[in-house]
């Protein structure tokens, strides 16, 4: 199905102020396919990109779109107008404005020198029709949910004639179903002969769209093939330069006592009657669907969000836990979701970022911080977690994901926790750091910490946790041990709403 | 299915976002008129009336000024002092004998420089608004006290009787000519907001800058454009001051700015950006002026007029604060339902 | 290069100020300290104190103000002129309290304090003031009079003065009040229109929907209100005010204002500089109060 080439670039370099970014870098991308460009953190992906669509300039190398030579540097609104879009990582649109705005913001229409709200809606109906998203025009961005607005930012740039899309983590935020309605999407779009670059840490989802793939690794490029002439361990290996034997390492350690007992805990608006025990030496994967009430469940038992009722047990005794720092005492400590909003504070340094929730044990009578205890205790834990950054006081916002990763657990090490629980800990993170944080796990799971791991990769919960409970709208729906789950199990489990018209609801309680 | 088909036309009008807080604030607005005019009958005596819609109108002027502003994310705290800028400047060009006209056209030309300065030491120099405008604020007020070296002006005359007329003492078709300005203006600058590019621009670098900047949305531009508008109506407003008193005051204008603030928050505009509708900033303007003139006539002490404007505009603010918090957890409610999450604005 | 431009810049400037310095140590420096320098009473000081300096000879004078009035601002002004040599000053107090402990250690160096419109809480030589209370009264007197003389003899009167705060404003709408106890007239709730002469104007206009005969104006800004709203509404209220300027004068002449209170700032800083040079000359200086008084201008002065 792919046509001619429509991107090819050959020998691309650039450097920044000490740091060599792409070092004669090769890429090439056909119309109508879709081309994985695939690496760690720090390949040099983003940079190749953005030297596509013109934020950066090359320092040497050639570029050819559409088979027109590009001399000199390329703007930003040249390569919009040769067709060249990023959907970035971070939406970007303005919640105020409605649909039809966003797609025409900055081209707005004019009749004259008002603004042609009509025209516009239209032509935003019929780019939503085509794509077979069912949006109105006039509703507000900011209602609606992320995978939507994905949508709208993906018409955004095809109503803009973008024929080279650059998708960065595009499935990042979206359930297996909204996957699925990307995926035909970009199925019809490669059908009109649209090339689409796609960026991408999920590796296995590339089995379901991608047409080929071009790995880098440290700003270099590596290799290039059809996706069907090349393994997944393969591509692993290439991506980080030498075979990971397992993905999913898991350690074997004896089953003890009950560390963490929730019974009935009921939180407004989702969380319903959830029970669970976690024991010593056991790691615990919650699946589900988005939305199922994961993230809900752990933090109402972290004391993030009020709760209706439930009890909580540590180890036998009954912890009163109604805000985080009740639990923080208890020992129990959240590793949160969206960890740049809620797990760092950006703003600060590393170091600033692992003392604040230990400030207690650093600070003497009067409040003041013992520098030398907080030196110590950074030190320690970026050692434990092999954490890599230059210096303690870099910015916590400059780390790369698996690291900052390790800072917002590694602050929680620090002081004597019981139970650590992880919220899509690895989302977003490339494939080494992952396996990194999955034996910080094992780690934990070795000295008789209790863990429990929120994930939406399916595969990741199969492979990695002992047992695993699944939840649907809120409720336990069933639990599996690691010997007998499987895909389908977990599926089946994860999709059993509550039965509204018979009133069955497909409850299982620990 | 496009849901927004099936409301009623109330409630087409009640979802464009920000008209629930406007109609909110309506009603307060007509319980306070209610309740002065039982306090003191005189408040809607045909006099009063007047006064008092001449009163409310260079409120809504500098409202409008500071809501352009708001609505970009920004802020502008020169609004006052670029007043007083105007009325000193007019007042000491017409006593030394400058023909009125010519001085109105020169004294809006200066304050805009003012808007302009404004612009660029925000979105160019990427200075902080707060600290830019502070910053003009004091070179304004500066300016409007060496404009007549250091005193208030003379009375500027009987030559500038028909500029007095025509700004503040004037009546056109039963109403004082202030009212027509302060609509009319209002009648444009909403018009440029709702109906232009520049004005969908303007909501848009208040909403994300960055997803502006990033779909070819001039920043500069569209930042210099709001301030221009706010100090073009703060020069207004020092003419009518100048009209009013006959003379140039150095003091005029202190802490309009905030006032201009009060209006605004008080009909809807949010001060995170993105987010108001210049219709707000009229039932802003007036729940402020009738407080100020529905007070006196209550005969309410200065000190509790302050803590009830100061309780008004907190309250609004908390109103705004909530109402966002409010939408954020409905979005996480809905994000994992299929259907299309159209909802109704607040 | 630019560095040294500077340098060279700054080595000028200070060689030039040791030069004035070094002139100024032979004769007596008196420092007028005022609340602002934008007021034209506080213009009107300045040029009386000028004349006497002009007069007597052989005293340097200087004169330091605050932008805005402020207590802090003043304070520093004090301690600037203490630091600057001064031999003596003349203050207008902003506040009578705030300045004191400034005003004890100008005392301790040495320097002598006349108190020129507003005393502080704090002894000197002597006080030149308008007795503002007294000047209150007088204009509610008028104010009386001339009510009485068209045949009012009840009704509300509106007061509009500048803030709670600054004392010679709280005196005269103290005096006033007090001219119209006993009598059929009620006054309002003063309102305060920081001297803005805008907010003035509104403000009357207010109390006059509201049916006042009689308007108070305290100070110039306030007056200037009154006057315009009167001239608008065209009923038979009389204001009277405070403070002479073009503006006040012309309603005067016009007939909408009644009278005004014209201070004699110039008196205040005439006598002011001559009492300075007394004491400094080693002589007494009496009385401790000198009531600089205030003209009652009307239409038939002008």
């Amino acid at each position: 199905m792919s046509g001619p080439y429509i991107v090819e670039m050959h020998n691309i370099t650039k450097t920044f102020p000490g740091v060599v970014a792409l070092d004669s870098v090769d890429f090439r991308l056909k119309a109508g396919q879709v081309m994985a460009l695939l690496g760690e953190n720090g390949a040099g992906k983003s940079t190749l990109v953005k030297i596509l669509s013109g934020v950066y300039s090359r320092d040497s190398g050639s570029i050819r779109i559409f088979g027109k030579d590009i001399e000199g540097n390329l703007t930003p609104r040249e390569a919009q107008q040769m067709g060249v879009a990023i959907i970035h990582q971070e939406l970007n649109m303005c919640s105020h404005l409605t649909v039809a705005q966003n797609i025409f913001l900055g081209r707005e229409l004019r009749k004259g020198s008002l603004l042609d709200n009509r025209t516009m809606e239209r032509k935003t109906q019929t780019i939503l029709d085509s794509l077979g998203i069912d949006l109105d025009p006039n509703t507000l961005v900011g209602d609606l949910a992320v995978s939507k607005q994905q949508m709208v930012e993906i018409a955004k740039a095809l109503e803009a004639n973008a024929k080279i899309l650059i998708m960065d983590e595009p499935t990042s935020a979206l359930t297996s179903v909204e996957i699925t309605q990307l995926f035909s999407l970009i199925r019809g779009l490669k059908q009109q002969g649209v090339g689409i670059i796609y960026i991408s840490h999920r590796l296995d989802e590339l089995q379901y769209i991608v047409d080929a793939v071009t790995i880098m690794r440290d700003g270099r490029f590596i290799v290039e093939q059809q996706f069907s002439d090349i393994t997944m361990s393969q591509i692993i290996g290439h991506m980080v330069g030498h075979e990971i034997k397992e993905k999913y390492p898991r350690v074997q350690v004896e089953k003890g006592k009950a560390v963490l007992t929730v019974t009935g805990l009921s939180a407004a608006p989702n969380v319903h009657d959830v029970s669970l025990t976690v024991h010593e030496g056991e790691i615990l994967g919650i699946a589900g669907l988005m939305g199922a009430g994961r993230t809900e469940t752990t933090r109402a038992i972290f004391g993030a969000d009020p709760k209706q009722s439930g009890t909580i047990e540590i180890l036998g005794h009954e912890a009163k836990i109604k805000r985080p720092r009740d639990a923080i005492k208890a020992g129990l400590v959240l590793a949160p979701e969206d960890r740049k909003k809620d797990g760092l504070c950006t703003k600060l340094s590393v170091r600033e970022n692992i003392a604040l929730p230990n400030l207690d044990k650093l600070v003497n009578s009067f409040g003041v911080v013992n520098r030398k205890k907080e030196r110590e205790m950074v030190d320690q834990v970026i050692k434990d977690l092999q954490v890599r950054l230059a210096s303690p006081e870099m910015n916590a916002s400059s780390l790369s994901g698996g690291n900052q990763q390790k800072v917002v657990v590694g602050k929680w090490l620090a002081r004597d926790s019981k139970v650590v629980i992880f919220d899509e800990p690895t989302r977003g993170i490339d494939v080494a750091a992952k396996v990194e944080i999955f034996q910080l796990m094992n780690k934990l799971k070795e000295q008789g910490i209790a863990v429990l791991f929120i994930s939406s990769e399916m595969t990741e919960v199969l492979g990695f946790a002992d047992r695993i409970i699944v939840m649907c709208d809120g409720r336990i729906t069933g639990t599996l041990m690691q010997g007998e789950a499987t895909q389908e199990k977990i599926l089946e489990l994860a999709t059993r709403f509550e039965d509204k018209l018979n009133g069955n609801k497909g409850i299982e309680t620990l | 299915m496009k849901e927004s088909m099936n409301k009623s036309s109330f409630g087409r009008v009640l979802s464009i976002r920000g008209m629930a807080q406007v109609f909110t604030v309506t009603i307060g607005l007509i319980i306070l008129c209610i309740v002065f005019g039982i306090m003191n009958p005189a408040f809607f005596s045909a006099r009063n009336v007047a006064n008092l819609l001449r009163q409310i109108a260079p409120i809504l002027l500098i409202g409008i000024g500071q809501s352009y502003v708001l609505i970009t994310g920004n802020i502008d705290l020169s609004i006052g002092s670029v007043v007083g800028m105007s009325t000193m400047i007019s007042a000491t060009m017409m006593t030394k004998g400058t023909n009125p006209w010519l001085a109105v056209f020169f004294t809006i030309f200066t304050c805009l420089l003012v808007g302009l300065s404004n612009g660029l030491l925000v979105s160019f120099a990427k200075l902080p608004p707060f600290i830019a405008t502070l910053g003009t604020m004091t070179i304004a007020r500066g300016i409007a006290q060496i404009a007549n070296n250091n005193y208030n002006t003379d009375s500027i005359g009987e030559a500038a009787q028909g500029f007095r007329n025509f700004f503040y003492y004037g009546k056109t078709l039963g109403f004082y000519n202030t009212i027509w300005i302060a609509i009319v203006l209002w009648v444009i600058f909403n018009f440029i907001l709702t109906r232009t590019r520049s004005g969908r621009h303007i909501y848009a670098i208040g909403s994300n800058v960055e997803a502006a900047r990033l779909s070819g949305v001039s920043i500069v531009s569209t930042t210099t454009k709001a301030y221009l508008v706010s100090s073009f109506v703060s020069s207004i407003v020092g003419l009518v001051t100048t009209a009013t008193s006959g003379m140039g005051t150095m003091d005029a204008g202190n802490g309009y700015e905030l006032y201009a603030v009060a209006a605004s928050v008080i009909g809807g505009v949010s001060t995170l950006g993105g987010q108001g509708l210049l219709f707000g900033t009229v039932i802003g303007a007036s729940i402020w002026g009738v407080l100020q003139n529905g007070l006196q006539f209550a005969g309410a002490p200065v000190a509790i007029r302050n803590i009830v404007i100061g309780v008004i505009v907190v309250v609004s603010v908390l109103l705004d604060v909530i109402v966002r918090s409010g939408k954020a957890s409905k979005l996480r409610l809905s994000s994992h339902r299929q259907v299309n999450t159209v909802t109704v604005g607040e | 290069m630019k560095k040294s431009v500077v340098v060279l810049l700054v080595l000028v400037l200070a060689t030039a100020l040791f030069a004035q310095g070094a002139k100024e140590a032979a004769g007596m420096k008196i420092y007028l300290i005022t609340m602002d320098q934008m007021d034209q009473h506080w213009v009107n000081v300045d040029k009386g104190a000028q004349k006497a300096v002009s007069e007597l000879g052989g005293i340097t004078y200087k004169w330091l103000a605050p932008d805005v009035k402020d207590d802090a601002k003043q304070i520093e002004c004090i301690n600037n002129a203490v630091a600057g040599g001064a031999n003596a000053i003349l203050l207008a107090a902003n506040g009578p309290n705030a300045v004191t402990a400034a005003l004890k250690e100008a005392q301790e160096a040495g320097v002598t304090i006349v108190y020129v419109d507003s005393a502080a809480n704090f002894p000197a030589v002597q006080t030149l003031a308008t007795d503002n209370t007294a000047a209150g009264a007088t204009a509610g007197k008028e104010l009386l009079n001339a009510l009485k003389g068209s045949g009012v003899n009840a009704g509300t009167i509106g007061i509009i003065s500048v803030n709670s705060a600054t004392a010679s404003t709280v005196a005269r709408e103290a005096g006033f009040r007090k001219a119209f106890e006993g009598t059929g007239f009620t006054l309002l709730e003063t309102q305060y229109c920081d001297g803005d002469a805008a907010r003035s104007k509104d403000m009357s206009a207010n109390f006059i929907t509201q049916g006042v005969v009689g308007l108070f104006g305290a100070n110039e800004g306030s007056t200037v209100g009154v006057g315009n709203a009167i001239a608008e509404a065209g009923r038979a209220v009389i204001g009277v005010g405070f403070d002479k300027s073009d503006m006040i004068l012309s309603l005067i002449k016009s007939g909408h204002l009644l009278a005004t209170m014209a201070q004699n700032p110039d008196v205040m800083g005439y006598e002011g500089i001559k009492s300075a040079y007394k004491a400094l000359k080693g002589e007494k200086v009496s009385p401790d109060y000198y009531d600089t008084g205030v003209s009652v201008l009307t239409k038939a002065d002008l």
